[in-house]
């Protein structure tokens, strides 16, 4: 597999792509399955058509442009300390969309995990994967898998080190478990050296990485690059870290 | 809320408040739960109060129709594995009323 | 995890016949020199997840839950999404929502559509 790469401030690109000359059954499996299950009234096609149109449509650029706004805007991180979801419509977004209750955890609360100098957030889902999604857009495919899942609540340190982040043992871990309605978002602290940034310049280092957890934003760094070198198995730790979360 | 919900929806008393400890009830699952195994027995802090909301029916075995308070506990990680190694790590999630049980008061302390 | 699924883990020839294939994107994506990370249905099988969750005929978490066991044990060897849209189509059929027979057939139309487009 190739390196997937991240950049700050993407929104899924939906200019004209090329497209791979041939028909695969993947393609034809999800028409097919798609119609007979509108046949079989499990959903309608407006609501398939809306809620594609709202996946294509999220991303992460909201997200960063959530978190340059509060470190530049006092005021405004007061808000978004105080009531999450309400503070979104500020940077554009209703956690209300696309149904007027929300996604498909019915009523969702957002709540911004702030960071100092001494604690780190990262957030999971255990249970399913459930992810920030109109801040982030679609969650990246580690994050949904098994191996990270099981492993983060149990060894948080070592599987940010696989990241790339290596954090002292002073600095309280807080790893967020988001297993009922809230929606969870990590606000890094403002690198050094930006000072004197524009928003803007701000919004294109917080990347993907950097709002779940596994990232520190810094100047230079506006990609989250994964080389894949991961089994495609899911790691099953119990035979090498003892007991792993079930 | 569920847009259909009124402030008339009747709740079940919310027991705790930020700061309480509590510790997490081990209750037979229903068929799916959003309670991990990982914390059943564990206590932990109340960090937020979050919403009230209705339990999911397969939840609940006396589903009664009543909005519940949700909570998010802080747990010490050394306090849900065995043998980690960081004295400062800590884990949250969520919980309606009904998963938690109040320490006996005396022992009823900020964390 | 802290969900037991109910999924039946036996293989089901037609989706076997389809993973055998293995015309997963991230394998013949290269092949036309095609970047995008993500084969063009994918965002239409996220909404059909979501709308199965709305409708209340597959739940997140039950989806999600088969979805853990299927690719850790059937479907283990399938790059996402495809394992994804594996692991839905075999919940559907596990539950009874549609038939194996129906799919097959409605596969044959859609397929004849697409490539007389």
């Amino acid at each position: 597999m190739a390196d997937k790469h991240s950049h700050a401030g993407d929104d899924h690109d939906h200019k004209a792509a090329p497209m791979v000359e041939e028909i695969t059954d993947y393609e034809v499996l999800e028409i097919a399955v798609r119609e007979l299950a509108i046949e079989h009234g499990l959903f309608t096609t407006e609501d398939h058509r809306k809620f594609t149109e709202w996946a294509e449509s999220i991303g992460p650029a909201a997200g960063s442009r959530l978190v340059a706004k509060a470190w530049t805007d006092p005021a405004f991180k007061a808000r978004l300390l105080k009531d999450g979801t309400e503070a979104c419509k500020e940077v554009g977004v209703d956690w209300a969309e696309p149904t007027g209750v929300g996604t498909p955890s019915d009523y969702t609360n957002f709540r911004i995990l702030e960071d100092t100098p001494t604690l780190h957030h990262v957030i999971v889902c255990t249970l399913c994967s459930c992810y920030p999604r109109p801040l982030l857009g679609m969650s990246p495919e580690w994050y949904r898998s098994t191996n990270y899942r099981r492993r983060l609540v149990r060894w948080p340190r070592e599987v940010l080190a696989e990241f790339g982040l290596i954090l002292p043992p002073e600095v309280e871990i807080r790893i967020e478990d988001s297993n009922q309605k809230c929606r969870f978002m990590v606000l890094p602290v403002r690198p050094q050296g930006t000072e004197k940034w524009t928003e803007q310049q701000l919004a294109a280092i917080v990347t993907r990485d950097c709002m779940i957890g596994v990232a520190l934003p810094r100047p230079g760094r506006t990609a989250d690059v994964h080389p894949v070198h991961e089994a495609r198995r899911p790691v099953h730790s119990a035979s090498e870290h003892g007991k792993a979360a079930e | 809320m569920k847009k259909n919900e009124t402030l008339r929806t009747p709740s079940t008393p919310s027991r705790f408040k930020v700061g309480d400890r509590v510790q997490v009830r081990d209750m037979p699952n229903m068929f799916y739960t959003r309670t991990q195994n990982y914390v059943r027995g564990v206590t932990g802090t109340i960090a937020a109060c979050t919403y009230k909301d209705l339990i999911p029916e397969d939840e609940a075995f006396n589903y009664d129709g009543r909005l519940e308070q949700y909570y998010i506990i802080r747990f010490r990680q050394k306090d849900l594995w065995e043998e980690y190694p960081f004295d400062n790590d800590t884990l949250q999630t969520e919980f309606p009323d009904r998963w938690l049980d109040p320490l006996e008061t005396g022992q009823n302390r900020k964390k | 995890m802290s969900v037991r699924s109910d999924v039946d883990l036996g293989r089901i020839a037609l989706l076997e016949a389809i993973r055998r294939e293995g015309k997963e994107w991230d394998v013949i994506a290269p092949r036309y020199g095609v970047t995008n990370p993500d084969p063009p249905w994918r965002t239409s099988l996220v909404a059909m997840c979501d709308c199965l969750a709305v409708s209340g005929a597959l739940p997140a978490l039950e989806r999600r839950s088969a979805e853990d066991e299927l690719t850790k044990s059937v479907y283990g060897e399938v790059s996402a999404p495809e394992s994804e849209l594996l692991a839905l189509v075999h919940t559907m059929l596990s539950r009874g929502l549609v038939t194996e027979g129906d799919l097959a057939s409605r596969m044959r139309t859609v397929r004849s559509r697409l490539e007389a487009a």
